[in-house]
C-alpha cells in the first residue's frame, strides 16, 4: 500500500504528466485510505496543475499539453471535492469571468479560469459570447473580487470597453477590479477603457489578479 | 513606372520591382471594414455577409474612398464553418458573424460531416461577388480569404477538444484536418474560377503561440501547405496571429508568396526567416483605432524601414477604425519613393 505522501505526489505527477485517464484511480485510492480531501487537492493536485504552469511558462508546454493537464485535474477533482466538508470558506475571493459578446473563442478563458482556480479562487464562468448586460448582473448577484474579460476578436473587443462603461452606470465599478485578455487587446486598451490590467497568459493572469487584490 | 494596384501586389509578391509598396488589408479574418465605410456605402453588415451586391458594394465602396488597394471577401471567418455544419450568428453592424454552435462534440465524429457543397450556405453569396468585382476589372487586386485548417477544424469541434487531440489522438486529428483540407480546396478553387486574383489563408488559431514548434510544424505547416499546394493562386498569401519567435526557424517551410504577421513580432527580427517571401504588416490595429493620421503614418514609414514589404494592418481591423486613419495608412505607402529592387 502506497504512503499518503506518495500518493500526493502521485496525483501531482497524474496532473502534470497529463496522465488523464489514471488521475481518477490515484484519486479513489488516496480517499479510500482515508486521507484528508483538501490536503489531496492543495497538496496533490494542485501542485500538479502549478508545475504545468511552470513548464507552459518555461515553453516546455503549450495549450494542448496545459489542457490535458487540466483534464487530468478536474478528473481528480472530481472525485476528491464531493468529500470536502461543506463549510462556507472563509475570505472566499471571487471572479466572474467570460468572453464578451460577438465571439466564442474560450480557450484562453477557460485556461484563465482554470489558473485562478487553482489559485484558489472562486470562479464564476459566464461561458462565452456573453451579453454585457449579463456582466452587471453578475456582479450585483455575486459581489465578486474581480471581473475577468476575454475576446481573441478585434471586432468584439468594444463590448469590453461597453462592460467597464455599464458597471460605471449601475454604480459598481468602485467594488471590483476589471481584467482583461485575448489576442487584439493589450495593456494600452485596458488603460484606454478602463479596466485595472491586462495579462497576455493564464500564468500571468494569477499574478495579476494577486496583485491588484494586495493578496 | 506607374503600376495598377493589381500590377504592384503581384511585383511584391514575386519579388520583383514595383514603384511603391503596396497597402493591402486582405478580408476574411483580417476584417477590413468598418462602420463608416458601411454607412457611407449603403451597404452595411450583416446584409453584407449574404447579399452578393452587397458583399460587392462595400469592398468597391472601401476602395473607390480611398481605402486599401486590394478587394477582399468575405468579411468574417464563418462561410466555411457553416457550410460544413456549424451554426453562426450573423452579427451585426459592429461585431462580425461568428460560429456558436459547433457540428461536432468530438473529433472523432468528423466523418459525420457533409463534404463542403459550392451551393451551401453563403459560399454561392461570396463566389457571386467575386464575380460582380472580377468583371471587367484590370486595376484592383481582388483576393478571397479562406479560414486556415486548424482554425476551421477548431470551430467544426471546440478548439481545446483539436488541442487534446493533436497530442492524444494524433491519427485522428491528422484524418480531421486532412478532410478540412480537402473543403478548403475545393473552395478556393471556386474562388479562383470566380477570378480571385490571390488566395489568402488566415491562421488564428493554428499559432506557435498556442500550439509550440512541435505541433505548428506538425499540424499547422503541412494542412497549409496541402491547401496552397493545391491551389493555383496567382498569389498567396499566409497570415499567422501571435508571437512567432518559438517558430522562425519553421517559417521558411511554408508555401506561399507573402507572409502577413502580428504587431507583436519585431519585423527585422523575423525579416530573415522570410527569405524568398514578401514580408506583409504589421500596423496594430488598436494605433488605427485609435491615434491620429500623423501617427499612423510615421507607424507606416517605420514598418516599411524596417524590412517589410506590403503594408497591411496586422490583424483584424475593430469596426469603430475611421475611414481618415485608414486613408492616411494608404497615403504613407503612395508617398514611398519607387522602389528600385
Amino acid at each position: 500500500m502506497r504512503t499518503k505522501e506518495e500518493l500526493l505526489a502521485e496525483l501531482a505527477r497524474c496532473v502534470v504528466e497529463m496522465e488523464d485517464d489514471s488521475v481518477a484511480d490515484v484519486a479513489r485510492e488516496y480517499a479510500e485510505a482515508g486521507h484528508d480531501p483538501k490536503e489531496g487537492i492543495l497538496n496533490g493536485l494542485i501542485i500538479g496543475m502549478n508545475q504545468a504552469a511552470d513548464l507552459y511558462d518555461q515553453e516546455e508546454y503549450y495549450i494542448p499539453e496545459l489542457l490535458i493537464c487540466s483534464a487530468a485535474m478536474y478528473n481528480g477533482l472530481d472525485v476528491l471535492k464531493p468529500l470536502l466538508p461543506q463549510e462556507k470558506q472563509e475570505n472566499e475571493q471571487k471572479i466572474v469571468i467570460g468572453v464578451v459578446q460577438g465571439d466564442t473563442h474560450d480557450i484562453g478563458k477557460n485556461l484563465v479560469k482554470i489558473m485562478l482556480e487553482a489559485a484558489g479562487f472562486t470562479m464564476i464562468d459566464l461561458g462565452r459570447d456573453v451579453p454585457v448586460e449579463r456582466f452587471v448582473d453578475a456582479v450585483r448577484a455575486e459581489n465578486p473580487q474581480v471581473v475577468a474579460l476575454s475576446t481573441l476578436m478585434s471586432t468584439s473587443m468594444q463590448n469590453m470597453g461597453r462592460v467597464v462603461q455599464l458597471l460605471e452606470e449601475a454604480g459598481l465599478r468602485q467594488q471590483v477590479k476589471i481584467i482583461i485578455g485575448g489576442g487584439p487587446v493589450s495593456t494600452a486598451f485596458a488603460r484606454k477603457i478602463g479596466a485595472d490590467g491586462y495579462s497576455v497568459n493564464a500564468t500571468d493572469a494569477v499574478h495579476l489578479v494577486r496583485e491588484l487584490l494586495g493578496a | 513606372m506607374k503600376q495598377t494596384a493589381k500590377e504592384r501586389l503581384f511585383a511584391a509578391a514575386k519579388s520583383q520591382p514595383f514603384d511603391r509598396p503596396p497597402c493591402i488589408c486582405p478580408g476574411g479574418m483580417m476584417n477590413m471594414m468598418f462602420q463608416e465605410i458601411m454607412e457611407q456605402s449603403g451597404c452595411p453588415w450583416p446584409a453584407a455577409h449574404v447579399e452578393p451586391e452587397k458583399m460587392a458594394g462595400l469592398a468597391k465602396a472601401l476602395y473607390q474612398a480611398g481605402g486599401f488597394e486590394n478587394y477582399g471577401l468575405p468579411y468574417c471567418m464563418t462561410v466555411e464553418a457553416e457550410a460544413l455544419g456549424a451554426k453562426v450568428n450573423m452579427g451585426d453592424l459592429l461585431c462580425e458573424p461568428h460560429v456558436v454552435e459547433s457540428p461536432l462534440a468530438d473529433c472523432g465524429e468528423w466523418q459525420s460531416l457533409p463534404q463542403l457543397s459550392l451551393e451551401s450556405g453563403r459560399i454561392p453569396c461570396v463566389l457571386q461577388a467575386l464575380r460582380l468585382l472580377s468583371a471587367g476589372n484590370e486595376e484592383v487586386p481582388l483576393i478571397g480569404n479562406l479560414t486556415g485548417p486548424v482554425s476551421l477544424a477548431g470551430t467544426l469541434v471546440d478548439m481545446d477538444k483539436l488541442l487534446k487531440a493533436m497530442r492524444k489522438m494524433p491519427e485522428t486529428a491528422h484524418a480531421f484536418l486532412d478532410f478540412v483540407a480537402e473543403q478548403l480546396i475545393r473552395y478556393g478553387n471556386a474562388m479562383l474560377e470566380a477570378g480571385a486574383d490571390a488566395i489568402c489563408i488566415s491562421e488564428p488559431s493554428g499559432t506557435g503561440e498556442l500550439l509550440g514548434p512541435r505541433y505548428f510544424r506538425d499540424y499547422t505547416i503541412p494542412y497549409l501547405n496541402r491547401v496552397m499546394d493545391a491551389l493555383s493562386a496567382p498569389v498567396k498569401i499566409i497570415h499567422i496571429c501571435g508571437r512567432m519567435q518559438n517558430v522562425y526557424e519553421l517559417l521558411e517551410q511554408l508555401h506561399c508568396d507573402i507572409f502577413s504577421f502580428d504587431a507583436v513580432v519585431p519585423i527585422k527580427e523575423i525579416r530573415p526567416y522570410l527569405k524568398g517571401k514578401a514580408a506583409m504588416g504589421n500596423i496594430s490595429t488598436l494605433t488605427l483605432n485609435e491615434t491620429t493620421a500623423e501617427r499612423v503614418q510615421a507607424q507606416a514609414r517605420h514598418a516599411l524601414r524596417s524590412g517589410v514589404d506590403v503594408l497591411a494592418p496586422a490583424c483584424g481591423l475593430p469596426t469603430t477604425t475611421p475611414l481618415s486613419i485608414v486613408q492616411a495608412m494608404v497615403s504613407a505607402a503612395r508617398e514611398e519613393e519607387a522602389c528600385q529592387s
